[in-house]
């Protein structure tokens, strides 16, 4: 077990390490998010609607389309220089290769949801009220259901001639239920409603990171082998 | 089963499912009674909820040859995945047109966000991801396999996306004249038209699918052939 984590560890530092050297997935995810906020600010007619009123339909948007930027492009990087063929044979089980992707992902979209946070505090000064640790559970175990589905899925894009322009046609379908209890579950947190309203979300999210994140450890090897 | 065997199941269901789909439109023209809310349009509802069934059958024999090929690797097993994958798909835009041209009339609207309709056009969706990465991947093995992991991973995650679809509406009020639960309890004509609607649907169905089996079956021989005989120079 332990030599397990060690190697899914190995993989995430690895992972971290280059994107903190090069910057190149979160520059971009990072970007596309903000630009996102700012085209949100022209496209809806702030005369009509309060932009406070569609805050976590936003959030979640924003979140969904900044993640699937960089997520898509979780395995180009080994691929771009064969580095995959060496990663699949080395003797760290392919579950494990994973597990490691969706961790280094996660890392990832946490942090374009702190950079889309603080955008859409700072264009549309949006009350995010509630109790923000519930508010980073919520967030989390949202996170954790989108990156399971979409790390495997970009798995199966990079071994297709259409790339990332395939990925959104695959994963958005199955995103519904987080989008649907995403969006309650931040709407209410930043309503402060009680946390009992926020409650039923929270498990369902849970439910779908649990039940994709399985599936996704399952079905892996069968995308990845040669 | 040879090939000959096959196109001879699929003509036999073919013809009977033609014969069944000819005597459901006489039923549904000149036999069945007229529903009294919604009218004339309702006769749409033998076409369409058939057209449904079958899209709901492809999508469990497509994720169950799915995992049975990603368990056993019997070339068998994609081709019938695949071929019930675009019975799927065709049944399914089906269910997709005739819907909303019944809602159109029935409802006053041709969408609404009910959780059967939402539940449906994503699944169509998933079939269309299944044959794009079938279609795009760069290996054609891998592309089997991916295919597989999509129709496996839908039918795990689709029930969820019902769940959450239904339990979405719970948020905003349901309109009410969009109920069709409540309406009167089906009439023993309006049973027996929508029976022969499934079994005629269902044959045609099924019938397609041999065919397209059948198709797999003898490229897959044709390629075994041609690859044997040395390349005419």
């Amino acid at each position: 077990m332990t030599v397990y984590l060690r190697q899914v560890a190995a993989i995430v530092r690895k992972d971290l390490l280059l994107e903190l050297r090069t910057r190149e997935r979160l520059a971009a995810m990072g970007g596309l998010t903000v630009l996102v906020a700012i085209l949100f600010h022209f496209a809806i007619d702030q005369g009509l609607v309060r932009m406070q009123q569609l805050a976590a339909g936003l959030l979640w948007m924003t979140i969904l389309f900044g993640g699937m930027l960089g997520m898509g492009r979780t395995f180009e990087m080994e691929r771009e220089h064969g580095a995959i063929q060496g990663l699949l044979a080395s003797p760290i089980p392919l579950d494990g290769i994973y597990l490691a992707k969706v961790i280094s992902n996660f890392v990832l979209v946490a942090l374009i949801e702190v950079i889309a946070l603080a955008a859409y505090w700072l264009f549309f000064g949006f009350d995010y009220g509630g109790d923000p640790l519930l508010l980073a559970g919520v967030l989390a175990v949202a996170t954790l259901g989108v990156v399971a589905v979409t790390t495997l899925f970009s798995a199966i894009s990079a071994q297709t001639t259409m790339g990332q322009t395939l990925l959104p046609i695959l994963i958005f379908p199955l995103l519904v239920p987080v989008v649907i209890f995403g969006v309650t579950a931040t709407g209410r947190i930043f309503a402060s409603r009680p946390a009992q309203e926020v409650e039923g979300s929270l498990y369902l999210l849970a439910a779908f990171a649990v039940l994709s994140l399985a599936a996704g450890a399952i079905l892996f090897r069968y995308v990845v082998e040669e | 089963m040879s090939l000959t065997r096959i196109r001879w199941m699929a003509m036999v269901l073919g013809v009977l499912g033609v014969a069944g789909v000819l005597v459901l439109h006489w039923l549904v023209f000149f036999w069945v009674g007229t529903e009294r809310t919604m009218g004339i349009v309702q006769r749409i509802f033998y076409v369409h909820v058939p057209s449904a069934w079958v899209t709901f059958l492809a999508f469990g024999i497509t994720a169950l040859c799915g995992a049975a090929y990603l368990w056993l690797r019997d070339e068998r097993l994609d081709w019938a995945a695949q071929s019930a994958a675009e019975g799927g798909l065709v049944f399914g835009a089906i269910m997709l047109t005739s819907g909303p041209l019944w809602a159109a009339y029935a409802w006053g609207t041709p969408w609404t966000w009910e959780p059967r309709l939402t539940l449906t056009l994503l699944m169509w969706f998933v079939f269309l991801g299944y044959f794009l990465v079938r279609a795009s991947a760069e290996d054609r093995l891998a592309g089997k396999r991916m295919a597989a992991v999509i129709g496996v991973l839908g039918a795990l995650l689709i029930p969820l996306v019902h769940v959450s679809v239904l339990w979405f509406p719970s948020l905003h009020p349901q309109p009410v004249v969009l109920n069709i639960d409540e309406g009167p309890t089906l009439d023993s004509d309006m049973l027996i038209t929508l029976m022969v609607g499934l079994l005629a649907f269902t044959l045609i169905f099924f019938s397609i699918v041999i065919f397209r089996y059948g198709l797999e079956h003898l490229r897959y021989q044709h390629a075994l052939e041609t690859r044997d005989q040395p390349r005419a120079a």
